[in-house]
């Protein structure tokens, strides 16, 4: 990223100067910057150049570039941060005002390129007369199968959804996570490489939704791609750690929560670590320059006290307590960070709670 | 949930999936169910039933008294009533096997189809856009197009199964009711214009319906403006066209236009063409193929903008 951009995004008042440069593994992020690519590179999956789209007056999602190519990524962002629009130029729904979404080199707008997407949208309106069933075999011969394709794609999908043995009750009479495996079904039906889910666990009960996680992640096994946008955000860490946080139409951060944590150098982290001898560990933590404040108090329910350390730099903060660890001979039973959680990264980022 | 991971992936297929305009078939058949599982659609279906069942026995009837009373008058409440008083009745609707015959057939059809394509355009196109289903279409391996297509063509096979279907039906039987080798070779002109009278209320009222259901979604507006297009607007080109003595007036009228367009069809004299005066065919045709125009220019226009914005 030029540093005209960062300078650009950070005067928006939306991104951080100390979340730009992540650059995972799967996801790549660029924000004002193009990126040239060698001719004989393979097309990435999902690929969003410099998209912008506007409602009206309504800036919806502002210069976004965003790389995909494998694996899970989690979106989240706080209402209206422009996810669900995101996930609808991804699948051709919404045509950007400024730049291009691709699907493997072919425009998304363009119907070819839906034959590598499945959607799973947030709503649930369908014909309310048909089936689950009729529904998902109508979508099949809609994805151009035949019929008795149509027939085996539409039982396997089912059974794969946990649904074949309650397909055949009309829509109307069907509860909110019925409704969610349907959605999920059809999406699966032409088995895409790119699986776009809008909300897939709302709804949800806690069996339900361990089974539709193994079921993503089996998918992910399989080698397609996933973007999951969810306000489950516990949901979504069991997921997967790699995330695309999105604020105010643009993309705040992406990489893995601890990356991002890592990148978050003005928010202290804190940190529980249960040891021996608890006060003389606490007074040599004050020592160091990186530490901000220091707690000891009893372990809830342990009965021992643990010390909570909130200190700035987390990477050189590690780095002296195991030095400090190791010259004192001391005994770390637990070292937990307490807000590597997405809810904490969200708040940070989007100066709230963390609630989406 | 059973562990079907390779499910989908069992006995892999080998086929390559149709294009999009097969879709639109399979489109156009989803829609049709749908349509036909509505209750209202079977009772405006029975009510075409009846016109048809009108027009089949009375030209039945009018051949069976013309053979019959030939050259004598029956007694009727002790008047004697000679053939012609008895048939002229029937005369306006010209149930002889002529081109007048299968015109008039589908101009009467028109009050039922009207309202039929009322609730269909709101029940097909209408709720999907107003309730939100559009997304999962538009998922799938079409474009928007192709969308329209398999919508159109669900109404336009609602069309014809009102129109052209049973005016085939009386051309068969005005066939079997005279000379059928004659009848049947001397008109079979007629087929073809039966045929294209269906295909210009194909290709006009499809756009249409499909236009003015996205215009407007809802059941009762849609049926309202359709109620202003083929009621109100015929009766204010009709009293234009007697006091301003223009028969240019009539153009306003978009059934009376596909009548004289499927009357050109149907070769139909047009000095017969009730109610006169008539503005000429090419008129019709060119008022008609402004509509089609004008419909394919906003659903073109919509199409550019269709964005799924729930």
């Amino acid at each position: 990223m030029s540093e005209e951009s960062k300078t650009d995004l950070r005067r928006a008042g939306v991104v951080r100067p100390l979340m730009n440069s992540i650059v995972p593994n799967e996801v790549h992020v660029h924000q004002g910057g193009s990126r040239a690519r060698s001719p004989n590179s393979v097309e990435p999956l999902l690929l969003f150049e410099q998209v912008s789209k506007w409602y009206g007056s309504v800036l919806a999602l502002n210069q976004v570039t965003l790389e995909l190519t494998g694996g899970i990524t989690g979106l989240v962002g706080a209402n209206g941060a422009g996810k669900s629009t995101l996930l609808r130029m991804a699948n051709g729904q919404l045509k950007p005002t400024l730049g291009r979404v691709s699907v493997r080199g072919t425009d998304a707008w363009d119907w070819k390129a839906r034959r590598l997407v499945g959607y799973c949208p947030d709503i649930d309106a369908f014909y309310e007369d048909l089936s689950g069933r009729r529904f998902v075999w109508t979508m099949a011969r809609l994805c151009g199968y035949t019929r008795a394709e149509s027939n085996r794609r539409t039982e396997a999908v089912l059974e794969r959804v946990g649904m074949s043995g309650r397909a055949d009750r009309k829509l109307r009479g069907y509860s909110k996570g019925m409704r969610q495996r349907i959605k999920l079904a059809q999406a699966l039906l032409h088995d895409p490489e790119l699986l776009i889910l809008d909300e897939p666990l709302s709804g949800i009960d806690p069996i339900g939704r361990q089974e539709l996680l193994e079921l993503f992640q089996a998918l992910a096994a399989q080698g397609k791609c996933l973007l999951i946008s969810s306000h489950e955000l516990e949901a979504l860490e069991k997921l997967t750690n790699h995330v695309v946080i999105m604020a105010r139409g643009r993309i705040a951060a992406v990489g893995t929560l601890q990356q991002i944590r890592e990148m978050l150098d003005d928010h202290p982290v804190s940190v529980r670590i249960d040891v021996d001898r608890p006060r003389e560990v606490a007074r040599l933590l004050l020592g160091l320059p990186e530490v901000l404040a220091v707690d000891v108090a009893p372990k809830l329910g342990a009965g021992v006290e643990a010390i909570v350390v909130k200190a700035r730099n987390p990477k050189r903060f590690f780095e002296l307590f195991g030095q400090i660890a190791v010259e004192h001979q001391l005994n770390v039973r637990q070292l937990e960070p307490l807000d590597e959680s997405a809810h904490a990264i969200l708040g940070y980022l989007l100066g709230g709670s963390g609630r989406t | 949930m059973a562990q079907t991971d390779t499910l989908l992936r069992y006995r892999p297929w080998r086929g390559t999936a149709r294009g999009p305009l097969y879709a639109s078939t399979a489109l156009a058949r989803a829609s049709l169910k749908l349509l036909f599982r509505r209750r209202i659609m079977w009772g405006l279906f029975a009510l075409a039933l009846l016109v048809f069942f009108f027009f089949f026995y009375a030209q039945y009837l009018v051949v069976w008294i013309t053979n019959l009373l030939a050259t004598d008058s029956v007694r009727f409440a002790g008047i004697p009533v000679t053939v012609r008083g008895i048939t002229r009745f029937f005369e306006p609707l010209a149930l002889n096997g002529t081109a007048h015959t299968f015109g008039n057939f589908i101009w009467y059809q028109g009050y039922v189809l009207v309202i039929v394509l009322a609730l269909a355009g709101s029940v097909l196109v209408g709720n999907d856009f107003s309730h939100g289903s559009l997304p999962f279409f538009l998922s799938k391996p079409i474009g928007r197009w192709h969308y329209i297509l398999g919508k159109c063509l669900a109404i336009g096979a609602v069309i014809n199964l009102l129109t052209t279907f049973p005016a085939i039906l009386l051309w068969v039987e005005a066939g079997l009711l005279y000379d059928w080798k004659s009848y049947y070779l001397d008109n079979f002109t007629l087929l073809l214009g039966i045929i294209g009278y269906g295909l210009v209320l194909t290709l006009t009222l499809s756009p249409l319906t499909v236009a003015t259901a996205v215009l407007v979604r809802r059941t009762a507006p849609m049926a309202m403006i359709w109620m202003g297009l083929f009621v109100l607007l015929p009766m204010l080109s009709g009293s234009l066209v007697e006091s301003v003595d223009d028969t240019g007036w009539r153009l306003f009228d978009v059934w009376n236009n596909l009548y004289l367009c499927g009357l050109s069809c149907l070769n139909a004299d047009h000095a017969m063409v009730r109610p006169q005066p008539q503005p000429p065919y090419w008129q019709a045709w060119l008022a008609t193929g402004a509509v089609v125009g004008a419909c394919l220019l906003y659903l073109r226009k919509r199409i550019q903008a269709v964005e799924i914005v729930s």
